[in-house]
């Protein structure tokens, strides 16, 4: 289930506009609880993003920020269903604003600082890339824990 | 979104897997499936024709990874083909690009193969 915050009235080519994200806030909501249904929700969110913002699917920060985005929320989804969180369904949310896009995820999975500051793997690992790949894509990555509560924020200038 | 492959054998006995939809948690073991198939008899040569893939992920480059080192173990080879601007960005991010040249073309991958 997700909700779109948009002014659908004003729409009009941002390629020239000199400060778009300020004119014309965009937030997504939405819950996601099984993982392949989640991704096709994150996919469609940044779909939606680029087609806000103009961007051509060639756009090197948008791939770099929807990267980051199926990495953390695939991992999000996993352990939550795998640690039987998964009664709590994870709460995404997606916004632009002065050409940053902030998306952050809050859910009630185990705790994950262990693996944080993972580094990117040898050529040769099958696995282990996920977070490394978020943290070199993102212009900010961060995550804490709250109680029960996990919460990440995930941060890219367009 | 669920992955298929399709698979071809070339006149000089090379096998092109042409995954289509997202290479991603999800879509991976179907991959996986289909490269142990095709390595199953024989020296394999393998060329993977990413055309059809929307997009992948950490998951989806190391299906890829895996099928590497089991066609290299039968004294094969595999060549990646044509993969989108995603695809190439996150083979550079990880530093995938030295491992895996990519041709920009299944026609280009297969010469010389």
């Amino acid at each position: 289930m997700y909700s779109l915050t948009t002014p659908r009235s004003k729409k009009r080519s941002l390629a020239s506009d000199p400060d778009p994200g300020a004119a014309e806030p965009f937030e997504f909501h939405a819950t996601l609880s099984r993982l392949d249904d989640g991704l096709d929700t994150l996919h469609h969110s940044v779909d939606l993003l680029r087609e806000r913002t103009g961007r051509p699917a060639e756009d090197r920060s948008l791939i770099l920020f929807e990267t980051a985005l199926a990495e953390i929320g695939s991992n999000v989804l996993i352990y939550t269903g795998r640690h039987g969180a998964s009664g709590h369904p994870v709460e995404y949310a997606l916004r632009l604003e002065r050409e940053t896009a902030t998306a952050s995820f809050t859910d009630w999975g185990p705790p994950i600082h262990n693996q944080l500051t993972r580094a990117m793997p040898a050529p040769t690992s099958e696995a282990g890339r996920g977070i490394a790949i978020a943290r070199k894509a993102l212009d900010e990555l961060g995550y804490k824990r709250e109680g029960e509560v996990n919460t990440w924020r995930l941060v890219k200038r367009l | 979104m669920s992955l298929d492959v399709q698979s071809r054998q070339t006149d000089g006995g090379v096998t092109v897997l042409a995954p289509s939809g997202r290479l991603d948690v999800s879509g991976a073991p179907t991959l996986k499936d289909a490269i142990s198939e095709a390595v199953k008899n024989g020296k394999p040569r393998l060329v993977i024709d990413l055309e059809g893939v929307s997009f992948v992920d950490s998951t989806g480059l190391g299906s890829v990874i895996a099928a590497l080192k089991l066609v290299r173990s039968s004294k094969g080879d595999l060549r990646l083909a044509a993969p989108n601007q995603q695809v190439r960005v996150v083979l550079e991010l990880t530093t995938l690009d030295r491992v895996f040249p990519y041709y920009a073309t299944v026609e280009e991958a297969l010469t010389g193969f």
